[in-house]
């Protein structure tokens, strides 16, 4: 490797050539005159890279692609909408205007508060003389794979070979590769997101072979925690959280999506199947458990749980969301922007954004459990014991034989026969119902603060005399059912506010109400006070059924009436399923007895099949007295059946009952207009294939149609090793977007990603045989071949480039001429991410856990994050045991109070999708760095470690030096950190109770107190928290 | 040779050690991607677009929202309506949380009368109000889009009911950086029993996250860790962050990035923080009469205690406090709710101006007071919940007040209908509450923005108006 003294005092080419020496090629030679490209003379403006973004800033808003906003009927977006504006540059009326010094003439018109600058102003006069030229935005046109540059020494890696053509330009170069030390703990930052083991860095360090560095990349991209790292920044995306958000910000669970991400990731799905699963995994077919589960990506929008809200403006702004994110993820477009009206700025009108809006919004939204073998073997041994359980007492009542009879004899006598009604006719808005095999009803679709349900009832029996509702329970259904219940209040509840009969459009008096169950106050008389606000509620019995009988008045003297069930809380509140029979008996109540098994008491006696019997049998066992003790024992076991965890999924809806998308004015919920069918944008002209669903979306996204995807998807990928994007803006491919700094190279890349193709034969003059690396990890198989939409393909072309090798010392003279390192003549350096300081610091420790997937876990954070302030509270109780030094992806993310150590390093609160963090550098976070419990803990550990570390002080220095930092110390550092060692533990010698306090629990406390003040300035280093 | 290249750098490059520290002594620190210029992004205090009047925004955020009707907008003609619905031309098309819009009228709870040469009506439970009612702006026709407490927060305090918008207090650091060198300049507190938008509604959005506001919490450290670990007394402290200088100066002067200057940086103002904070939380230094204008202990945390702590952060220099007191959500009993909540913030809003008044600080100090919507004219009541002598929740017309800052003294501004329903004269909406807000601080609210995402963004969305009738 490169000494460091070498690289401070050679010229940079020659490091170079080192380098590329290092690389397995040739070394550059210093650049020959002859080579320098000449001046030519100043070149028309390039309308995308000059143009447009003046256009774009200055004019698109009143003469841009927005009809609603556009002023004089003129667009200077299109050629066409210009030309009468344009002419001849001695004539050009935009020419003219843009320099005119009149208030009225001058555009853009002062009261815009837009000004041209002098220079934009003369590009613009430029670019008109030239002929006005319009390009097609670069991003809009598929890349082609452009040739790898020819350089004058053939470099073995192309990115590098894109690189160093840029450089030369400026007449710059790559930096020497960085010294193994920055190198491995660089790679493992960036590949597992968390820095190597002392032992890890010596056997890098002393692996003399040609493919040392490979081999570790090769480890590390096949490493376990290599999903976890990569997982983290996909959630940025898709704005994960363990919470609702909003308000109330209750728990959710939808931790198994999260563990799904990480898999795949590991997995190395290729991203277009990545893409299909998570958009559209349930319309794959016969879809796996895992791909249902993978659509929880557009499930982690917020949910308002608010007391009061209108549940289908919050569902309405998720589905604004999921569209934006779309736009972001995928085609790295401000899609969003045309939620109120048409794109200011690019090629998207106000009715395309409500068709995306469409394609995204005909799924209901689901609660899945998630089966694991585990679980199930666990749930089978304790339902074998219940079972058991069962024998016993059906071996019970045998014995008993004349008391299950009396039973049944008493039960005839009492059993009532019913009626099982089927509307001809069901009215609900948007909510349908539908009639099941066993004559109950089910009510899918949206369900509101307020529904009502009406059903015409004919063919009636002459004589009715009551009306029974049954609430049944259905695993369709939140919690279970029987209500429709999904936010605010308990999962499954309902209350039915009003129970209103009408014949011949005449109400019927109904005097008479009873229920079998009912919590607190909310009897069935409650359903006929006329009291909107009051019913017969099920809570407390989510998922279990129970009934409800209504009397008229008088018995009925028709055939024909109308049924209105009237649901009305301040959450939505509707029977999901429900049955309505009625009677012609007299006196009837509603009684706690299942209605099929009551129905079979009402046929003559000695007349069942054995398979009906057994349904009498079976109510016998769960009620009769005489088995109480046993019962009492079967359902203690049946609690303690493990319940299979759930997650949050889409599950599209079904053909004959889509929800219909409108054009929303304004982009207001309260305003819809007229009704959109599902598609894409014209300006991609490709059509959907149909039908035009989420699933053909997902496609064309993945699809060679589709110019963005691959490129955002490299540059994102590339901004995660350098801290910049070849195109700056990760978010924006759109005309607003900044113009990639290496365009060429972002399309090779986008080619290579898509379709990874052999690259040409190396030219290996110049090297002896014994120099000839093995063949480059990067060469793909052809077209469509293995490592097609490869993630960790792509990282490993970018990791094993020289671009990404290079040192990341800043020189001075580079800082001026390149201060944002755009064209890569160093390495870059950037503070690492929260989630990386906190594993960071444990793996130095000795603490990380090693445990992957599940429950989100609680590790300790100052008092009060969740509970002061904190509308929606959490008591955040500390995990114990290994889950409280878990790595920080499994860390519990509540969004309106998030883990406060990671929102102090800038990580995001799930609330909106994150397609870069911010990098801040604060005080907040030096405090955090210094006195936060978790680091003292850390730093308390590391003494341990310290003090267990044979040698003398300086050695144990260098211990603690190198676990934290994973370079040795130079001696200055060794004596600096030395000497505050030794003066720390004088004076902890004479303050043992303060040693105590510092050291925590143990034998020695001096030493280690004095080594936990030591490892605390260590972790304190700039250098900790910094990818070098 | 390094030395020499150092000092070129430094000389230079203008990245000297001085001026990286000065350029980010920075209340929160500096902000950048590997990418990022920083210019623009310093807290380093700059200019606004012109000359403001105030220098510092208190906000009182009654969160919750108050009932205007029982507080500041007399309307004896629901006294007359009581128990009868509202016509149905009011009403129609009108949504609402929890009651239907055919709900019964409920009067005012509370006596009224005139106070100050101003003559404002307020309710008897507004005494201390009533005595400076001559210095404040009452604003009774303000209106807002979002009906649900989260979304209405956010909205009043982002201009926009998603999070993900950057606050009030974020744009105005953002545009105004940051005086102190030892505090934060954005200061959130809570007094109650929790903020229904949460964090949103102090995030700084996709502004850089050092504009983020600073809790200042009532249990543990006021801010976050800002108290050394048991053991770890000053000196080692000061060992510590000094090691931690030198060996940072060592790394800079091999690796060059003045990124480490600036982490040097942020630790020293880290070390100020250690104590700053406790002397401006330290309130035994204020004097007994005082503490007693507030009704404040200086021990227990209270409303009244972050409205004094606010004017000790107002003379340190902190630009935008947001104190937020939760639990004036009445839907059952306003009466009690609202006299309650009176006897908890009145005192205390109305010694925060007279205080900075005498103090000579009110002219550059804009205390704004109110929520996020207003309260119905109709009850609520529900068996079902429990509740009774309600109001729901009304985003059509409510009250605020401003004082201080430059706005206008002593006058009350927009008038409702005499059902206290639609505002009829001085229709005032939240987006041009924060266009003022702005304007007092040097701000053309139209030109304060942040290119994001393909374009610019700014605090009113794509509206906004000054209040000029609310200027001095």
């Amino acid at each position: 490797m490169l000494p460091q003294h070498l690289s401070s005092r050679y010229p940079a080419l020659l490091c170079a050539a080192f380098l590329a020496l290092a690389c397995g090629a040739a070394p550059i030679l210093p650049l020959n005159a002859r080579d320098e490209p000449k001046q030519p003379p100043t070149p028309a403006p390039d309308f995308n890279r000059d143009v447009r973004p003046i256009l774009a800033a200055r004019c698109f808003k009143c003469h841009g692609p927005d009809e609603g906003s556009r002023k004089a009927k003129l667009r200077l977006d299109t050629r066409d909408g210009a030309e009468h504006v344009l002419g001849k540059a001695k004539n050009s009326e935009l020419v003219l205007r843009i320099a005119s010094m009149e208030a009225g003439t001058v555009m853009p018109p002062p009261a815009t508060k837009v000004t041209l600058t002098a220079k934009e102003r003369e590009t613009l006069a430029a670019w008109v003389a030239a002929g006005a030229k319009y390009d097609a935005h670069w991003s809009f046109v598929a890349p082609k794979r452009p040739e790898v540059p020819k350089l004058k020494i053939q470099l073995v890696h192309p990115i590098d070979a894109f690189v160093v053509a840029r450089l030369q330009k400026d007449g710059l170069s790559l930096s020497p590769e960085a010294d193994k030390y920055t190198l491995i703990r660089r790679v493992y930052l960036d590949l597992i997101g968390i820095p190597p083991t002392p032992e890890e860095v010596e056997a890098f360090v002393n692996d003399k072979t040609a493919n040392a560095y490979e081999k570790l990349v090769d480890r590390l991209l096949a490493s376990p925690q290599y999903g976890e790292r990569w997982a983290r920044k996909w959630l940025d995306l898709a704005r994960y959280a363990d919470t609702n958000g909003y308000e109330k910000d209750r728990r959710r669970s939808i931790w198994p999506y999260r563990d799904w991400v990480i898999k795949a990731i590991n997995d190395d799905m290729p991203y277009d199947q990545f893409t299909l699963e998570q958009l559209a995994g349930d319309m794959l077919p016969n879809a796996t458990t895992a791909q249902k589960v993978a659509t929880g990506f557009h499930r982690n929008t917020m949910l308002n749980e608010e007391g009061g809200i209108d549940p289908l403006e919050f569902r309405y702004h998720a589905v604004t969301d999921r569209t934006a994110v779309t736009g972001t993820v995928w085609l790295g477009l401000t899609v969003g922007c045309a939620q109120c009206h048409t794109h200011k700025f690019d090629p998207i009108t106000h009715a395309e954004y409500f068709r995306m809006f469409a394609l995204l919004n005909n799924a209901d939204e689901p609660e899945f459990s998630v089966p694991s073998p585990e679980l199930q073997n666990q749930r089978a041994a304790i339902e074998a014991k219940a079972a058991d359980l069962l024998k016993l007492m059906v071996g019970a009542t045998a014995q008993q034989g004349d008391a299950y009879v009396a039973w049944q004899e008493a039960e005839r006598k009492q059993a009532v026969k019913w009626v099982t009604l089927k509307p001809s006719k069901m009215e609900a808005g948007p909510t349908k119902l539908a009639i099941q095999p066993d004559g109950s009803i089910f009510a899918s679709g949206d369900a509101k603060k307020r529904d009502l349900y009406t059903l015409t009832l004919e063919d009636l029996p002459a004589g009715v005399t009551a009306f029974r509702i049954e609430a049944l329970p259905d695993e369709r259904l939140p919690g279970n059912g029987p209500g429709r219940a999904y936010y605010e209040g308990p999962k499954g509840d309902y209350l039915l506010s009003e129970f209103m009969l009408t014949v011949d459009g005449k109400p019927v008096a109904v005097t008479g109400a009873s229920e079998t169950h009912t919590r607190g106050n909310l009897t069935a008389k409650m359903a006929i006070d006329g009291h909107p606000h009051t019913g017969w509620g099920g809570s407390g019995r989510e998922g279990v059924g129970s009934s409800a009988v209504f009397n008229p008045a008088k018995p009925l003297t028709t055939k024909n009436a109308k049924l209105d069930l009237l649901f009305e809380r301040h959450y939505a509140a509707s029977l999901g399923r429900f049955r309505v029979s009625v009677t012609t008996a007299e006196g009837v109540k509603a009684r706690d007895i299942p209605a099929d098994v009551e129905e079979l008491f009402t046929r003559p006696k000695g007349t069942l099949p054995n398979t009906e019997a057994i349904l009498i049998l079976g109510h016998w066992l769960y009620t009769a007295p005489e088995l109480k003790v046993r019962r009492d024992e079967r359902e203690a076991l049946l609690k303690r059946l493990p319940a299979y965890p759930t997650t949050l999924v889409m599950q599209e809806r079904p053909a004959d009952n889509p929800r219909p998308t409108f054009r929303h004015h304004r982009g207001e919920f309260l305003q819809p207009k007229e009704a959109v069918k599902p598609g894409v944008p014209a300006m991609f002209g490709a059509q959907l294939n149909s039908p035009k669903n989420r699933m053909e979306f997902a496609k064309w996204l993945v699809s060679a149609d589709n110019p963005l995807t691959a490129r955002v998807t490299v540059n994102r990928h590339w901004n995660a090793f350098f801290g910049r994007g070849l195109v700056r803006t990760l978010d924006d491919f759109g005309y607003q977007g900044e113009l990639p700094s290496h365009p060429e190279l972002l399309d090779w890349l986008a080619s290579e990603f898509q379709n990874p193709s052999p690259t040409p034969p190396l030219k290996r003059e110049g090297l002896k045989p014994g120099d000839v690396p093995a063949p480059p990890p990067f060469l793909g198989e052809g077209v469509g071949g293995r490592g097609s939409w490869s993630i960790k393909r792509l990282h490993k072309l970018i990791v094993t480039s020289a671009t990404y090798r290079q040192a990341s010392l800043v020189k001075p003279d580079l800082l001026v001429r390149d201060p944002e390192n755009k064209l890569l003549a160093r390495g870059p350096r950037v503070r690492l991410e929260a989630e990386q300081i906190r594993d960071s610091a444990l793996k130095a420790a000795g603490l990380l856990s090693p445990k992957m997937y599940g429950p989100s876990v609680f590790p300790p954070q100052p008092p009060g994050i969740t509970t002061e302030g904190t509308y929606g509270r959490l008591d955040w109780q500390v995990s114990t045991g290994e889950d409280r030094y878990r790595r920080g992806l499994y860390t519990f993310a509540k969004r309106t109070a998030p883990y406060a150590m990671f929102g102090t390093f800038d990580g995001p609160s799930g609330e909106a999708c994150t397609a870069k963090r911010e990098v801040s550098n604060t005080a907040l976070q030096a405090l955090t760095m210094l006195n936060d419990a978790v680091l003292l803990e850390v730093a308390q550990s590391l003494a341990k470690r310290a003090v267990m570390h044979d040698g003398k002080t300086v050695d144990r220095v260098a211990y603690l030096f190198r676990l934290c930092l994973v370079r040795p110390p130079t001696a200055d550092e060794t004596a600096s950190i030395s000497k505050f060692y030794e003066a720390q533990r004088e004076r902890f010698a004479r303050e043992p109770e303060r040693a105590a306090k510092v050291a925590g629990a143990g034998d020695g406390a001096t030493e280690r107190a004095a080594w936990t003040a030591t490892a605390r300035a260590i972790l304190n280093l700039d250098e900790f928290v910094t990818r070098e | 040779m390094l030395d020499v290249t150092r000092r070129h750098f430094f000389r230079d490059c203008g990245y000297g050690v001085g001026k990286a520290a000065l350029a980010s002594l920075l209340c929160r620190g500096s902000t950048r991607g590997a990418d990022t210029p920083r210019a623009p992004e310093s807290l380093a205090p700059k200019k606004p677009h012109f000359a403001g009047k105030a220098k510092a925004v208190i906000h009182l955020f009654m969160a919750g929202a108050p009932s205007q009707l029982d507080l500041f907008d007399y309307k004896p003609e629901l006294a007359k309506l009581e128990g009868k619905p509202l016509p149905p031309e009011v009403i129609k098309g009108q949504r609402y949380a929890f009651i239907r819009p055919e709900a019964a009228v409920l009067g005012p709870r509370f006596k009224f009368a005139k106070h100050g040469k101003s003559g404002a009506e307020l309710a008897e439970v507004l005494p201390h109000l009533a005595k400076i009612v001559d210095d404040v702006c009452i604003l009774k026709a303000v209106h807002t889009d979002q009906f649900n407490h989260a979304p209405a927060q956010i909205f009043f305090n982002t201009g926009f009911s998603q999070p993900g918008r950057p606050s009030m207090g974020s744009w105005v650091v953002y545009g105004l950086g940051c005086e102190t060198k030892e505090l934060p300049a954005f200061v959130v507190m809570s007094t109650g029993a929790g903020i229904s938008g949460g964090a949103a509604n102090w995030s700084s959005g996709f502004l850089p996250t050092i504009y983020t506001g600073t809790r200042f919490r009532n249990q543990g450290d006021p801010i976050l860790n800002v108290s050394s670990p048991a053991g770890i007394d000053a000196e080692l402290q000061k060992d510590t962050l000094d090691l931690v200088a030198d060996l940072n100066r060592k790394r800079l002067a091999t690796v060059g990035d003045p990124e480490i200057a600036t982490r040097t940086a942020a630790y020293e103002m880290a070390g100020r923080l250690q104590t700053a904070a406790p002397e401006l939380t330290d309130l035994k230094k204020e004097d007994k009469e005082t503490l007693a204008l507030y009704g404040a202990d200086p021990d227990k945390p209270s409303f009244a205690r972050a409205c004094l702590l606010a004017r000790r952060m107002v003379e340190r220099g902190v630009r935008f406090i947001t104190i937020y007191n939760e639990g004036w959500d009445a839907h059952s009993d306003v009466t009690g709710n609202s006299r309650n909540n009176c006897k908890t913030t009145d005192q205390a809003s109305a010694a925060l101006v007279s205080d900075l008044k005498r103090r000579g600080l009110l002219d550059s100090t804009l205390v704004v007071w109110g929520g996020e919507f207003g309260r119905t004219p109709m009850v609520e009541s529900n068996p079902v919940l429990g509740r009774s002598l309600g109001r729901d929740h009304h985003p059509q017309a409510y009250t605020i007040w401003m004082a201080g800052g430059g706005i206008k003294a002593g006058v009350t501004l927009g008038r409702t209908d005499d059902l206290g329903f639609h505002p009829v004269e001085g229709a005032v909406h939240v987006h041009d509450v924060q266009a003022t807000i702005l304007n007092q601080l040097g701000f053309d609210h139209e030109k304060l923005t942040f290119k994001h995402a393909g374009r610019d963004f700014r605090l009113t969305d794509v509206f906004g108006k000054v209040i000029k009738d609310a200027l001095a």
